[in-house]
């Protein structure tokens, strides 16, 4: 009973805006909501990893987010450029245009994910407020980094032409974009579930979060796992930040500064280090996001910190969070 | 009958105090204060004044931040927060209801201080439960609401535009009370006193506080906060205690802020870059220092003014290089990269490192 509770809270808040609007505009703002909430997943994902295994409260996630978006714009734009790849209504070009921003996207992150992890975070392993002042310091460098090359501006993303416009499905706008990121981080989900709970590595590095100093007397080397985790963690973010740049059609080197604070939030309502917590508690945040800004919009980010505060208080280790 | 024995704490503490007059930093201080006193008479320039009590307003700030950082071990990212609402609360009062009097700016300091200390005792309630480490996510988080709703709000707030607050009575611009022993005594000058004498009050209350022997619980449960809570002390209230003084304290002082600079925006006051400002002025000075604020805001402050003057030059060098421009333009980066840098080589930052060194050598006169 105990552990159904977060999901029939989540089922009652998802039915409870019906009472306000009709059943078409609810459902349009749900399919965006929970586009939005797999998007912030992706995110929260990666650094309730981060966080659950390495114990390091990564500040720099949401440059790495910009980061992702950046490189894929990049990618975006150069191809697009050259051989209009975006732009032209052929299936096949888009998704090579979609796939070659993932990789690229995902390459860039993992590379700086790993240089991030073996320069600034090892030397502060177990000390939290170094942690995070040092991740706070390369945060501001990545930032500024995104800044001096690519300049301060707000930018067009090209999106591929076949997942831009709508679907009309039995008179409801289905947006295609957001049907797209609802795939992508389902796929991610499971993925991750998978890797976690049935394979070997993922045994190792669920035995890691237990007792890291056991692993090693096993004879497997933590910090190899340490930084696979953060490049895996790296790399969420960045396609996430990718998927937000298509999703919103443009880049901005704040923005994911701005998707960390929703990060943050729904990692403490999922509970530290669960998935499954940051799943439904993205979930949460995305549709109360568009709900609220439906009916009340100068409430819409209030709304997020009420959930956060309403959650703590009643579960003050999250939905799925376990005392620690 | 012989005396009741001391405790080895309070012995302690008895022989600092016998030693108190000839510990030879209490003159490195009155020094300090002494040239913040005299310079205003000796430099008359405003540009002076204006560094001069901004310095010696952050110097108190990041010292009220030390207390929550440096001498409880809870990272906050709502510091800032809580100096703006001191500065929209100040300007607010003053600013809304007529023309100024004292009545309001008192009214203004009060009510800011009430809003700050339920907020503080609220949001150490909701995270300081669980985990101190979520204490920097929920305060990161809350400091950006507070961003949004001053601008949200623009009929109160004024939005992105702000607003600027005239002052009552004496601390007003136009305020002219002839000469004192030669030296025009403008509503500035007076100002700058009554706001120093403010700082300066607020960094003995400070010093007070954390070698009182609630200050002493604080630097416990920041060593060993399980040990401290076995010790029968409830870790929580005195973290809640500890953040909520630390905000007041920041309140005020951003109060005074929108006394000196009378003009109040959520950028200048409410936003994160004031947050990044203080963190790097508490590392740089050394965490847990208290006055290592004082180096901290100096150097910091003092660099910012400069900056616009080298970008100039930079961009004179180099003519069209967009890169050079660019790389020129971001002096955020090289914030960073001095963060990273102060963290990884000075974790004790310059006060820190200096005590250290002093700690070590032997020393010359056995106590």
């Amino acid at each position: 009973m105990k552990a159904r509770a977060p999901l029939a809270v989540a089922l009652a808040l998802l039915l409870l805006p019906l009472g306000f609007m009709d059943l078409r505009t609810y459902l349009t703002l749900t399919v965006a909501g929970l586009a939005m909430g797999m998007l912030i997943f992706l995110v929260a994902a990666g650094l309730t990893l981060i966080f659950g295994l390495m114990d390091v409260l990564n500040f720099a996630h949401g440059a790495l987010f910009s980061w992702g978006a950046y490189a894929g714009f990049a990618v975006a734009a150069l191809l697009n450029g050259r051989w209009g790849w975006a732009a032209s209504p052929s299936v096949a070009a888009n998704a090579l245009l979609l796939a070659a921003a993932i990789v690229v996207a995902m390459a860039v992150t993992v590379v700086l994910g790993v240089l991030l992890e073996r320069i600034i975070v090892r030397p502060v392993y177990g000390q939290h407020l170094f942690q995070i002042l040092i991740t706070l310091g390369a945060s501001i460098v990545l930032e500024e980094l995104i800044r001096i090359l690519w300049g301060p501006n707000d930018q067009v993303m090209p999106v591929p032409a076949t997942i831009q416009g709508s679907w009309d499905v039995a008179d409801v706008v289905v947006l295609r974009v957001p049907v797209v990121a609802i795939g992508l981080g389902l796929a991610i989900y499971a993925g991750m579930q998978l890797l976690l709970n049935r394979t070997r590595i993922g045994l190792i590095v669920r035995a890691g979060v237990e007792n890291g100093e056991m692993i090693q007397v096993m004879g497997h080397n933590i910090h190899r796992y340490f930084t696979g985790v953060f490049a895996a963690g790296s790399a969420l973010a960045g396609v996430g930040g990718l998927m937000w740049a298509i999703f919103s059609q443009s880049v901005r080197p704040g923005m994911g500064g701005e998707q960390l604070i929703f990060a943050f939030i729904v990692v403490i309502i999922g509970g530290l280090g669960s998935v499954t917590g940051s799943l439904v508690g993205a979930l949460m945040v995305g549709l109360s996001y568009n709900y609220v800004a439906y009916l009340v919009p100068k409430a819409a980010i209030g709304v997020t910190m009420a959930l956060m505060v309403i959650v703590l208080l009643l579960r003050p280790t999250g939905l799925y969070g376990t005392a620690k | 009958m012989t005396p009741p024995a001391l405790t080895p704490v309070q012995a302690k503490r008895l022989e600092a105090r016998r030693h108190r007059l000839q510990d030879p930093t209490l003159h490195l201080r009155l020094g300090v204060l002494l040239a913040f006193v005299l310079a205003p008479v000796i430099v008359p320039s405003f540009q002076v004044t204006d560094l001069l009590l901004k310095v010696a307003l952050f110097a108190t700030l990041v010292a009220s931040y030390d207390v929550v950082i440096g001498y409880t071990g809870i990272v906050s990212f709502g510091h800032a927060m809580f100096f703006g609402f001191g500065a929209y609360a100040v300007a607010l009062s003053l600013g809304k209801w007529g023309a100024p009097t004292y009545g309001h700016l008192l009214a203004g300091f009060g009510a800011g201080i009430v809003v700050s200390a339920v907020v503080a005792v609220l949001i150490g309630a909701f995270s300081l439960r669980v985990k101190a480490l979520f204490f920097a996510m929920i305060t990161l988080a809350f400091a950006e609401f507070a961003l949004i709703l001053a601008v949200q709000l623009s009929t109160v707030t004024g939005g992105e535009d702000g607003l600027s607050p005239k002052l009552p009575g004496v601390f007003a611009a136009a305020f002219d009370g002839g000469r004192l022993l030669g030296i025009p005594l403008t509503g500035r000058l007076i100002t700058y006193y009554a706001l120093l004498a403010v700082c300066v009050a607020l960094f003995l209350l400070m010093s007070r506080f954390v070698h009182s022997p609630l200050g002493r619980t604080l630097q416990a449960i920041r060593d060993n906060e399980l040990r401290a809570e076995a010790l029968g002390y409830r870790t929580f209230v005195f973290q809640i205690i500890s953040s909520s003084f630390a905000s007041v304290v920041a309140t005020v002082l951003g109060g005074g802020y929108a006394m000196w600079v009378r003009y109040v925006n959520p950028e200048s006051t409410l936003g994160i870059p004031i947050m990044l400002d203080v963190l790097l002025m508490v590392i740089i000075g050394g965490i847990g220092t208290l006055y290592g604020g004082i180096i901290g805001a100096a150097l910091l402050l003092a660099a910012r003014t400069l900056l616009p003057d080298l970008r100039g030059l930079s961009a004179s060098l180099f003519p069209g290089w967009e890169i050079v421009g660019r790389l020129s333009d971001r002096w955020l980066l090289y914030f960073g990269i001095l963060f990273i840098l102060v963290v990884f080589f000075f974790p004790k930052g310059v006060l820190g490192t200096i005590r250290e060194r002093l700690s070590r050598r032997p020393p010359g006169r056995t106590p």
